[in-house]
């Protein structure tokens, strides 16, 4: 686990989320990647084009590949979230760290959502809404059963707290 | 101003006075007027017109009379669908009170849609009038309640009086009132002249450098006589100029008035517009103070109203004013926030070496809090300072970018609701900023705990 710098760092249980989503995302990774290598490889068979050109791309190509790869495990390794007594803190990020504190009480919904690859693994996205258009709380990388439980955990702390505007 | 005038929209005198016999049906559902049609047809008419100007001439030529004659039929047809189209638009639009005391309104040709609008939750209303519909006298009433864009009702087009009485009624009841209390007696308390307004459009940090920037281009263009300057001076002179025009029409006759349902607001030069900020319902306001308006001591101020602006196309700059002296604009902050106090703070400098990171404003980032409010203050051009009451702090953010990261630094974000307002103190030393999050949200939660922001719905009142 990346050590997070001392402002993001809490005496709060941080939960972590679901290793599981590090394979979902890789796999849109090379799903996106099979597009990028029809791309290089119409280089090589297009005439006319210097081999040079093909094997340079070729080369930023499979660099980018693997930072992205070596990105996705940090990215979601540095995900993590906390219920505290009066509110949910959610933090995210390696190069541009974010912290979230959404209270309860200024929940207006949570969502749900799956997308067909996240299924297949079976990681859920949490995402709470607040009136604020700029809050994004997203907890990405959750067994089904987590986020139903933590969703209904919210909802009945926010119904407590007559969460409104 | 005549006393005996409703303060509430105004017509252009013509006189042009559409009856609208019997709207409501047995059930009390009501439609709005049934010129309502013409005046979006008007809106649509003047583009077929155009079109068929444009096309008719071309199409004699090459074709002869006849396919003149038919482009001047196919734009009569699109004319008569228009209509059509509106007509059965406003057959099936009817608006009612229903037995909750909310306001319902049934709407919609292919897809039919119900639309309830919780008066507990009402943010605002509006009363808007286009050119077209003040030509008949009328106006549409825009109703908004917190919540998403689903939460908004525009009521097209009713006769102004209509329009006025509708505004008062969803007014009294939102607030509890008994609903025969009619139009609130109103208090001008701020008038922006034309004069003041188009010193200060012109003074404007973003207008005043562009013109600047003309002028140089300009005078360069005259040394050199080279006269390729002179597109460029057309682009950088243009841009500015219709800013300021279409910013002077729209706050033209900025006049704020105080009655007990709200703030009053009511501007406009072709489209006139009255909107009624209810007090209590402002979420966060900031103070705008361009370079060139400081020595004058003026200010803009903006302000966020949850529910307005959530509108798909409405990205519309939400102010209180669009421009005044510091006094004025404080007693109009004290109106709608009441028990704020914007002058007795403290402010929390970010740390000297912030300057690696924003060369420019670093000196005036700062934040402060109260009891009731935090704030934050930037900019060095034009300077901002923002604030948002505890109890209407949505979520606290704490973001940290790399190069803040090296220097040590990290930003505290409190969310607002949408518009223009965002309190952000930014580059704070980090141990801070961490301290300023955590603190806010703790002051949010116990302020909300004696606040809850939505008022509770007022005694039913039979009709």
């Amino acid at each position: 686990m990346p050590s997070p710098s001392a402002a993001f760092t809490s005496s709060d249980t941080w939960i972590s989320i679901s290793p599981r989503l590090i394979v979902a995302r890789r796999i849109t990774l090379v799903l996106a990647f099979i597009v990028v290598a029809a791309g290089v490889v119409a280089l090589f068979i297009v005439p006319g084009i210097d081999r040079l050109i093909g094997w340079a791309a070729t080369g930023v190509a499979l660099l980018a590949f693997i930072w992205l790869w070596w990105l996705i495990g940090r990215r979601v390794r540095s995900y993590g979230y906390a219920e505290r007594a009066d509110d949910l803190l959610v933090r995210s990020g390696i190069m541009f760290r974010r912290l979230v504190i959404v209270p309860y009480g200024r929940m207006q919904l949570v969502d749900v959502t799956a997308g067909p690859i996240d299924r297949l693994l079976g990681v859920t996205t949490v995402q709470l809404h607040t009136a604020a258009a700029t809050t994004d709380a997203t907890i990405p990388g959750l067994e089904p059963a987590i986020a139903a439980a933590l969703r209904d955990r919210l909802a009945r702390q926010g119904e407590m707290r007559g969460a409104g505007l | 101003m005549d006393e005996q005038r409703s303060a509430v929209g105004d017509d252009l005198g013509l006189g042009l006075r559409v009856p609208g016999p019997g709207r409501t049906d047995r059930l009390g559902h009501t439609r709005v007027h049934p010129v309502t049609p013409l005046i979006h047809a008007v809106t649509a008419i003047p583009i077929i017109v155009f079109a068929l100007i444009a096309l008719a001439g071309p199409l004699s030529q090459e074709f002869g009379g006849w396919s003149a004659l038919g482009a001047i039929g196919a734009a009569v047809a699109g004319c008569v669908i228009v209509v059509a189209f509106s007509g059965l638009a406003w057959r099936n639009r009817t608006y009612w009170f229903d037995e909750d005391g909310d306001f319902r309104m049934d709407s919609g040709v292919i897809a039919r849609q119900q639309r309830r609008l919780q008066l507990s939750r009402l943010q605002s209303v509006d009363v808007v009038q286009p050119l077209a519909a003040r030509i008949f006298s009328m106006a549409a009433v825009n109703l908004e309640a917190a919540g998403g864009s689903g939460a908004r009702i525009q009521l097209r087009y009713l006769p102004l009086d209509e329009a006025r009485e509708l505004r008062s009624i969803v007014l009294a009841r939102a607030s509890g009132l008994d609903r025969e209390s009619g139009e609130a007696p109103e208090q001008v308390i701020a008038f922006v002249p034309p004069r003041q307004l188009a010193v200060s459009l012109l003074l404007r940090t973003s207008t005043a450098g562009l013109l600047l920037l003309t002028a140089l281009v300009l005078f360069g263009t005259v040394v050199t006589e080279g006269w390729g300057g002179v597109p460029l001076a057309f682009v950088t002179g243009g841009i500015p100029v219709l800013l300021v025009a279409t910013e002077f029409m729209k706050y033209f006759n900025f006049t704020i008035a105080d009655s007990t349902d709200g703030l009053r607001l009511r501007f406009g030069l072709v489209q006139t517009q009255t909107r009624t900020v209810p007090v209590g319902r402002v979420q966060a306001v900031s103070l705008v103070e361009p370079l060139l308006w400081r020595r004058l001591g003026w200010v803009r101020v903006q302000l966020n109203v949850a529910g307005v602006g959530d509108g798909d196309n409405n990205r519309e700059e939400q102010v209180l004013t669009p421009v005044s002296d510091r006094a004025t604009a404080a007693f109009i902050i004290a109106r709608v926030l009441p028990g704020v106090d914007l002058d007795d703070l403290i402010w929390c400098m970010a740390p000297s070496r912030s300057r690696w990171r924003s060369p420019v404003q670093w000196a005036s980032l700062a934040v402060a809090w109260t009891d009731v409010l935090f704030a934050s203050r930037s900019g060095r051009i034009t300077r901002r300072r923002m604030y948002v009451p505890h109890a209407r702090t949505q979520s606290v953010r704490l973001t940290e970018g790399p190069w803040e990261r090296t220097l040590g630094l990290a930003s505290v974000h409190v969310d607002s609701t949408k518009g223009p307002v965002r309190i952000t103190g930014l580059h704070l030393d980090s141990e801070f900023a961490r301290q300023v999050a955590y603190d806010q949200a703790d002051r949010a939660r116990s302020a909300r705990a004696k606040d809850t922001g939505v008022r509770q719905p007022g005694p039913s009142v039979g009709d």
